[in-house]
């Protein structure tokens, strides 16, 4: 526990002299706002730069919150989740191959407080940043849409943060297995490429991981859904085993690291 | 006391450390003498918990997690570039067992040691080639371990930056056991207890350096003439054995003989203009290479 | 001419000028970056919010 201490204030130090606890709270503040906003204006865009010919109109349908709230989640699902998963996919193996973590691994301490230090720090950040993000979203959409029941609200970020807790720890256990660029390759594939896969085919099964974002949106406008409650679970499932790989090869590739 | 047995290291096929054994008695300063690629740093790997030896064991008496009990300096040190100097010891120290109260406290004394006093609130990305092996020392004695492991600790510095670390360690010294590694012999040959000589991840040879000095060496005097002719002269003009080297000429002494004397008495009638003669040693470099080599 | 708000556009043009500014002040106090450092400072002030974040992502040196 004490280690874990240790390590999970290190990690913090460096994200925070990294800068990452300001750019990606504020990244994803940016990307929740900017569909409200573009959304509202869009009819003015269009008019303004479209050159439209005189006395054509275009009737842009008329969105509700929820809607807003999905376009949003759009864009944390592609950008937001790239950044994210990315950094997470060079947070262990990178100080393997540099030789930093050469310090710490000779030292008595233990591979799993290692790990959770990385996935506590990198988990902080994400939430920290959907809830901001999801924040700014809501705040605009409520100006200019409407709002949403609150409680719904809360309940469809806690349920994107599960979806994001997940992602996290997919890249963290392949950081652990690969060296970065193997790990880093693997991320994008599994995660964005495996999200953009989902709203291709995604039809054809009902209880996957890569559901639970869609699903979460779902939750606003109450639409019963017998395949939430079992996606859910196998995430956290899913989650709890990839976290159990990722601490086996954390402590199995350490001898790896570059002397 | 440090008992290393039959330490076996395999990496696929190929035998990289093969069977081998030593001890290095508390306090001592053991010196791994190898050519590249001989298998000292996956040695030291090894002793340091970093990689698991394929077969036999290292222990310690009295010790079980041996990890708590050492400090590990690798050869080109890499550090966190966003840390300053203090808070990477800070960090070390308390990764080692020191009390959080205890860690700052010991990571300034430590690095005022080390002669880094003036650099311990820089960042370490600021660091120069010389203040870097000051402070990987300074995170390998900051918890003050039994076994010091030190992978070519001056290889990679300039003669001065060499001379200080080393005088670094012979302070050291007093407090623990010591086993690094070299491929540079005059380091070696000032302050060693023992010696190891490794060639293709095996022991060839250990001892004190004059156990192998002894050994080793071949009694013999060097003469140096002022001209190559002159020495070829006197090559073939005495009756002892010699061997030619340039205006060098060694003798060489078997059952005592010949004697200084009767050398310079030679010398002293022949007509040729000797600079200098003296009893030859082997330097450390020249039973290096006579232990090395095939 | 388009009717805008600006107090509801201003938060986004904030977040950009943040992570410009920060980011560019990295880039001059940082000791070295992955490629030239000039290079850097066009891809932070020309490309709108994924210029810095490119930046720290892959610029600076770990």
């Amino acid at each position: 526990m004490r280690t874990f201490a240790v390590l999970f204030q290190k990690e913090l130090r460096e994200s925070w002299r990294s800068f990452k606890f300001l750019w990606m709270p504020l990244l994803f503040i940016f990307l929740g706002i900017s569909d409200p906003i573009m959304n509202y204006y869009m009819e003015d865009i269009l008019n303004a730069v479209g050159n439209l010919p005189e006395g054509f109109t275009i009737t842009l349908p008329d969105y509700a919150p929820a809607d807003i709230l999905l376009a949003s989640t759009g864009q944390f699902q592609s950008i937001g989740l790239i950044v994210l998963v990315v950094i997470a996919a060079g947070m262990i193996n990178r100080e393997r191959q540099n030789g930093t973590a050469l310090f710490i691994y000779v030292r008595p301490i233990s591979f799993a407080a290692l790990y959770f230090s990385k996935w506590a720090v990198i988990n902080l950040l994400a939430v920290l940043s959907v809830i901001l993000g999801y924040g700014a979203s809501m705040y605009y959409t409520a100006i200019l849409y409407g709002t949403v029941e609150p409680l719904l609200f809360i309940q469809m970020v806690a349920s994107y943060c599960v979806w994001i807790l997940f992602a996290t720890t997919i890249a963290l256990m392949f950081s652990a297995m690969f060296k970065t660029a193997l790990s880093i390759t693997f991320t994008v594939i599994v995660l964005p490429i495996g999200v953009l896969v989902q709203s291709l085919i995604g039809q054809f099964w009902n209880v996957s991981p890569w559901k639970l974002a869609d699903y979460s949106v779902q939750l606003l406008t109450q639409s019963e859904n017998e395949y939430y409650l079992k996606t859910l679970l196998l995430t956290i499932i899913c989650t709890v085993i990839f976290i159990l790989i990722g601490i086996l090869f954390t402590r199995k590739n350490a001898s790896s690291v570059k002397v | 006391m440090i008992t290393v047995q039959h330490l076996t290291k395999n990496f696929g096929a190929q035998t990289v450390v093969s069977d081998v054994s030593f001890t290095l008695e508390d306090g001592s300063f053991t010196a791994l003498i190898g050519p590249n690629g001989a298998g000292k740093t996956t040695i030291l790997s090894m002793l340091a918990g970093l990689l698991k030896p394929t077969g036999g064991s290292v222990k310690m008496e009295g010790i079980k997690d041996i990890r708590k009990e050492i400090g590990f300096l690798p050869q080109y040190p890499q550090f966190y570039p966003w840390l300053t100097g203090v808070e990477f010891i800070e960090l070390t120290a308390k990764l080692s067992g020191i009390s959080a109260r205890g860690a700052r406290k010991e990571a300034e004394k430590v690095l005022e040691f080390v002669g880094l006093k003036d650099a311990i609130h820089k960042k370490t990305a600021q660091y120069s080639g010389g203040m870097k092996q000051r402070l990987g020392i300074a995170q390998a004695i900051v918890h003050k371990p039994k076994l010091l492991l030190l992978d070519e600790p001056v290889s990679s510095l300039d003669p001065v930056g060499r001379r200080e670390i080393m005088n670094l360690l012979k302070q050291l010294q007093r407090g623990s056991t010591i086993l690094y590694s070299t491929h540079i012999l005059n380091d070696a040959e000032e302050m060693t207890d023992q010696l190891l000589f490794l060639k293709k991840g095996k022991v060839v040879e250990k001892g004190s350096l004059n156990e192998i000095r002894e050994k080793f060496d071949v009694p013999r005097i060097r003469i140096q003439f002022a001209g190559v002719e002159e020495a070829a002269g006197y090559s073939s003009q005495t009756e002892w054995p010699t061997e030619v080297e340039g205006n060098v000429v060694y003798v060489y002494i078997k059952d005592h003989f010949p004697t200084m004397q009767q050398v310079m008495g030679e010398l002293s009638n022949s007509p040729f203009t000797v600079v200098k003669v003296e009893r030859d040693r082997l330097s450390l470099e020249e039973i290096f290479m006579k232990v090395v080599s095939p | 001419m388009m009717d805008i708000n600006w107090a509801l556009v201003a938060p986004l043009l904030v977040i950009q000028v943040v992570l410009l500014i920060v980011a560019l002040v990295d880039l001059i106090r940082i000791e070295s970056t992955n490629g030239p450092k000039w290079v850097w400072a066009l891809v932070i002030i020309f490309f709108n919010i994924l210029g810095p974040i490119v930046y720290f992502i892959f610029g600076r040196k770990s």
